[in-house]
């Protein structure tokens, strides 16, 4: 366990010192990462110029789901975005290496790549937080901040997972083109908005489908002491969290079980 | 264009990926019109309209056509593209042409299939509007063409092209008026976005679509719209000419 931790970091800083390498590359990632979700920030100061709130939230509550749902996402491109090299790796026969290496696979993996750029969105999301909760009637208490950082933690983690969930497809589906793991990833779009505006599928979609309303839409119920039958399952968060790591490393065992390698 | 038939299903989930946006705006301009029948001179009916087409415009020139002309800066392809006695941009801007029949054609069906199911389009204003509509399409196709022309002009300084496709994505969805139409815009930015060349993309062809500009101020609009192509296809001969001749390529 140590041993992995110690090999985890060594890794992470390597591969973020690469991507620091790169001069223009580096600056021209946050930046285009940045305006990407920042893009959604301007529309939701435009949309709330002309409006005062919608389904009851204000634009800074507003502010605040969209920091829940982008602070984790970020601290997972930093840390986490291996996983998305491993359909290509699967696809090349390169995945045969990190198997031979006395490293667990999923280490290696993880630490295959560190998008600099995560920095862009967890500047961005830490600021909409603090600009969000800092305005709205959000009190803090201990148990408050408490939770929050809980939840930051655990919602990191269920990305990181479902970074590897979305990808393991290319066990079974060996072309590396595939769209549909782009397209979970992005539903957390979704997750930006009160869940009060949806449609009923879209609702069910990203509470059991891709759980990205338990990382910021019920968690900030709690925050916001909204009293609605749905508060609850932000304490819950966390217990999704456990489910999808759950599922994710049992899929992650039968994947590697079933690779076969491409034929050499 | 048969390149991109080759990979369909992608470009179709691509293209679906995006509009994702499409149903975040309908559910939020849904709960926004609750309270209020107009907003900054919308009714929900054309805001409905509005928020549909102004995605299936913006998938016309996607990623594929940027990640393509990106690409063969970034390879080192284009020393082959520059043997050939054509000029270069023109070629780009045609290849783009192919590649966004697809993504129109996939567009398109999705607009129409979304429209008719799920969100009650409304026709165009007029059969003039439909005309001119149509007109302003392919202006502002051709506008998008030659920006992401340009923005991939700056791969010759960096390595990838990730971060600029964010970037150039991001930007156009805002200035376009995809997002948010350019009236309800706050004022700092609806003066940016009034000027530039963007706005001929989706906002300039909706207006006329659903007869929001009549007169002499459609007149203007066009004007704008064909005067900055006129620029631009200049421009961007003259860029390219001048970023080529400033650096070395890769590898090369």
């Amino acid at each position: 366990m140590r041993r992995n931790a110690r090999l985890y970091l060594k890794l992470q800083l390597i591969q973020l010192r690469t991507a620091v390498e790169y001069r223009a590359d580096f600056w021209i990632g946050i930046l285009g990462a940045s305006l990407m979700h920042g893009a959604g920030l301007v529309f939701v100061v435009a949309l709330f110029g002309q409006i005062n709130e919608i389904a009851g939230w204000s634009a800074w509550e507003v502010a605040i789901l969209y920091g829940l749902a982008l602070i984790p996402r970020g601290l997972t491109e930093l840390f986490c975005d291996g996983p998305w090299t491993l359909r290509m790796m699967l696809n090349k026969g390169e995945f045969d290496r990190v198997l031979v290496r006395p490293v667990s696979p999923a280490l290696q993996v993880v630490t295959m790549l560190a998008s600099i750029h995560g920095v862009g969105q967890l500047t961005l999301g830490t600021v909409a937080f603090w600009l969000g909760a800092s305005r709205s009637d959000l009190d803090w208490t201990w148990w408050k901040a408490a939770f929050f950082v809980a939840i930051v933690i655990s919602s990191w983690i269920m990305l990181c997972a479902i970074n590897f969930l979305v990808n393991l497809i290319g066990f079974w589906e060996p072309s590396a083109q595939s769209a549909i793991p782009t397209a979970y990833a992005m539903l957390i779009d979704f997750a930006k908005f009160p869940l009060d505006i949806y449609h009923n599928a879209i609702k069910v979609l990203i509470t059991v489908v891709a759980p990205y309303a338990f990382i910021s839409y019920f968690p900030a119920l709690v925050l916001l002491d909204r009293e609605t039958a749905w508060t609850w399952l932000g304490l819950a968060s966390p217990l999704v969290t456990i489910v999808v790591v759950l599922l994710t490393s049992r899929l992650w065992k039968i994947g590697l079980n079933r690779y076969q390698g491409v034929g050499h | 264009m048969q390149t991109a038939i080759a990979y369909r299903v992608t470009a179709l989930f691509q293209i679906a990926i995006t509009f994702i946006w499409v149903f975040i705006l309908y559910a939020l301009w849904d709960a926004a019109f609750l309270e209020s029948g107009a907003i900054a001179g919308y009714t929900w009916d054309e805001m409905r309209t509005y928020i549909l087409i102004a995605y299936g415009l913006n998938a016309l020139v996607g990623w594929r056509v940027g990640g393509q002309m990106m690409g063969t800066i970034r390879t080192g392809e284009i020393t082959r593209e520059l043997t050939r006695p054509l000029n270069y941009r023109s070629t780009q801007v045609a290849t783009a042409a192919g590649l966004s029949v697809i993504e129109g054609v996939i567009g398109l069906l999705l607009v129409v299939i979304l429209g008719t199911l799920f969100f009650d389009v409304q026709p165009p204003d007029s059969v003039r509007a439909a005309i001119l509509f149509v007109f302003a399409v392919l202006v502002g196709f051709l506008i998008k063409a030659l920006c992401i022309f340009l923005v991939s002009l700056l791969c010759f300084w960096t390595l990838s092209s990730v971060g600029l496709m964010w970037a150039q994505q991001s930007v156009i969805s805002i200035l376009s008026g995809t997002l948010i139409p350019i009236a309800m815009m706050p004022d700092w930015l609806r003066l940016v976005a009034e000027v530039l060349p963007l706005r001929g993309i989706v906002s300039t062809p909706l207006q006329i679509y659903l007869g929001k500009s009549q007169g002499w101020d459609l007149v203007g609009l066009l004007a704008l719209q064909v005067g900055w192509l006129a620029v631009l296809w200049v421009f961007s001969d003259w860029a390219w000419k001048a970023a080529f001749n400033a650096v070395e390529i890769q590898g090369g």
